[in-house]
């Protein structure tokens, strides 16, 4: 199911023949380094691309900035998202255009999903449709830093603990910044509850826009709950692992590591028109009734746009 | 307008020495005053030195007459070094400070405390903030030895600060220094020949550079501020970036392994992890600095990857030789 088979198969004639060109250098007496940089000249420009690529990363010469984000991962970690944007999930996306180009903004969207998928497919919308593409960054489950290489998928790609004092920040140096506000009860609703939007959380987004003046962009997700329906959850399976619930879905835990592949519904996702909060100012932020009645009005932006593009996509599968 | 007498404890570290050097040369120091039992790393000029031990009742009795209004404390026990036990450890850091503060109480000429802590206060933790800032330290719980016993440190000296309002007293939260002097867990984890790692884990680092670490302490003695204040180079690392420029290969071990792994290599001699490098190892660790810029007012010349390079390059510089 992966990208690779997309592909065509390797061609396995210039390593063939980086391997004699090294074997005869390093029978010359060349150096081991010597050797491979004469050999790297039979590769086709590309490959030794990636070769000169691999072996600098290897020294350690790549970039990462404050928060880990390693934007050369993130390049070449999008063909494979891409693959799964156009032809596993055939999203259809409307209105990226209304991110604004620059300058702090919150995306926020209803979650689905045991992987943060949507947050990456956002990505890859704003990415590929927007006039002027930037990786948004993601505030992602608290749990997923305690894994092994998913922390540190999660952190290159542009992923942050979920933690109003991460959002506030990124948002203060005129980041976008996707959030979930439906948090775990979002990700863990039963495949029975699909498409209802959960509550949100404290409104907690509405606080941090508030005090940084940051405009809301509402965004509906549609297709992320078929990807792995919740028919069951395991308690004791949640407490063995220490993960926050433990979904059982047609696929997993019966297929294995399989079962983690998501299905290939079809998806939609719509950014609606921006709101703009900074007319109320910092204090804003203090005032419970109009925190909770804006978070309110977003959650209703968002469940009223998840039911429209419902019946735009007709179909979940196929 | 006379100058000012400042004491140093742990004078005989390289940040004391380095310390009492600058200040030594400095016109507006009347006094330098070092407390240790050991030898400073290097001559000094003008520093007075007190042979004796801060878990000393005696100091109370010691350091009154030196009239000093400035005392940096300094010795705070980071990882307990060759043939100290991690009790010792807690006792020069908790009973040190007890007594340093007992002599506190009688120095009636004392304006101005700067403690050297340690970031470590806020331990290492998956979920936490990317940059945490000095009022954080009531997220999560103290899990080892030494978060609680820099805990109980910042806490004594808070109340002493509480009690004695014209004494202002600066609680600087230092990451882990690196250099090509320092030796510190971090330069000698970069040493070993293979560097353990966490299996899939790739922290977020942050270190300041030897220099800084002295110039922040400088300028915190000259600009005290009151309360925490953290002291980091900007920026972070990743740990697996950080040992690749260090030019050394990686072991990865399982997260379940990694206790029984560092144990076994203990004892055979090899690595010697505290626990609370091994969280670090983890999990990582930033801090927010912008309290130390703007109100210490220094702003640290390396970032955190600045400094690693800096050390690679005089490491190498050091095998080249």
């Amino acid at each position: 199911m992966s990208a690779r088979e997309q592909r065509e198969p390797a061609p396995l004639g210039p390593i063939i023949e980086f391997l004699r060109v090294l074997r005869t250098r390093l029978d010359g007496g060349d150096g081991l380094a010597a050797s491979f940089g004469g050999a790297a000249m039979a590769l086709p420009r590309d490959a030794r691309e990636s070769l000169d690529t691999a072996v600098r990363r290897l020294g350690g010469r790549y970039t990462e900035d404050d928060w880990g984000f390693d934007e050369e991962f993130a390049e070449a970690v999008l063909p494979f998202l891409e693959f799964m944007y156009d032809r596993w999930w055939r999203v259809h996306s409307e209105g990226v255009g209304r991110v604004p180009a620059h300058g702090r903004v919150l995306l926020v969207a209803n979650h689905a999903g045991i992987m943060p998928w949507d947050a990456t497919m956002m990505g890859v919308a704003v990415m590929r449709e927007h006039p002027l593409p930037r990786p948004p960054r993601f505030l992602v489950l608290d749990w997923a830093f305690e894994l092994p290489y998913v922390s540190v998928l999660m952190r290159k790609v542009g992923g942050v603990p979920a933690s109003p004092f991460n959002a506030m920040r990124l948002l203060e140096q005129d980041e976008l910044v996707a959030v979930f506000p439906e948090g775990v009860k979002g990700a863990g609703k039963s495949f029975r509850d699909r498409y209802r939007v959960q509550r949100f959380g404290r409104g907690g987004f509405v606080e941090i826009a508030l005090r940084t003046g940051a405009p809301i962009v509402p965004v509906a997700v549609v297709g992320s709950e078929e990807i792995h329906p919740k028919i069951a959850e395991s308690r004791l399976l949640a407490r063995l692992t220490g993960a926050p619930y433990f979904p059982i879905t047609p696929t997993f835990p019966l297929l294995g590591p399989l079962g983690v592949v998501p299905l290939p519904s079809r998806w939609r996702i719509e950014f609606c028109e921006p709101l703009d909060l900074s007319s109320f100012g910092p204090e804003a932020a203090a005032d419970r009734a109009a925190v909770l009645e804006i978070s309110d009005m977003v959650r209703g932006v968002i469940q009223r746009k998840v039911y429209e593009n419902l019946v735009k996509r007709r179909r979940a599968f196929g | 307008m006379p100058g000012r007498r400042i004491l140093i404890t742990g004078i005989a570290s390289y940040l004391g020495t380095e310390l009492a050097r600058i200040l030594e040369a400095d016109p507006d120091v009347d006094l330098v005053v070092g407390l240790d039992t050991r030898e400073p790393r290097a001559r000094l000029d003008r520093t007075e030195r007190i042979d004796a031990d801060i878990r000393d009742p005696e100091i109370a009795r010691l350091i009154p007459p030196t009239g000093v209004d400035t005392i940096v404390h300094n010795q705070i026990v980071r990882r307990p070094g060759p043939g100290m036990s991690t009790r010792r450890a807690h006792d020069v850091n908790v009973i040190g400070s007890l007594e340093l503060l007992a002599a506190c109480e009688r120095t009636t000429t004392l304006r101005t405390i700067v403690v050297r802590g340690s970031a470590g206060i806020y331990g290492a933790e998956p979920a936490a903030p990317q940059f945490v800032t000095e009022e954080m330290t009531q997220l999560y719980p103290l899990r080892t030895r030494f978060q609680r016993d820099v805990a109980e440190i910042e806490n004594l000296f808070g109340t002493f600060a509480r009690r004695h309002p014209a004494v202002a007293c600066t609680m600087l939260r230092y990451q882990h220094s690196i250099g090509p002097t320092v030796n510190t867990e971090l330069t000698q984890y970069l040493s070993l020949p293979v560097v353990p790692t966490y299996f899939g884990f790739d922290p977020r680092i942050q270190v300041i550079h030897e220099r800084d670490a002295l110039d922040a302490l400088v300028a915190a003695v000259r600009n005290p501020v009151r309360g925490a204040v953290n002291v980091a180079g900007p920026g972070t690392i990743g740990l697996t970036r950080m040992v690749r420029l260090a030019g050394r290969p990686s072991l990865p071990i399982p997260s379940p392994l990694f206790g029984n792994a560092s144990a076994i290599g203990q004892r055979l001699g090899l690595v010697d992890f505290s626990p609370d490098f091994s969280r670090l190892l983890r999990y990582g660790r930033a801090v927010d600095i912008t309290r130390l810029r703007e109100e210490v007012g220094f702003y640290p010349r390396h970032t955190s990857g600045g400094a690693v390079d800096d050390y690679v390059a005089s490491r190498q510089a050091a095998a080249a030789a």
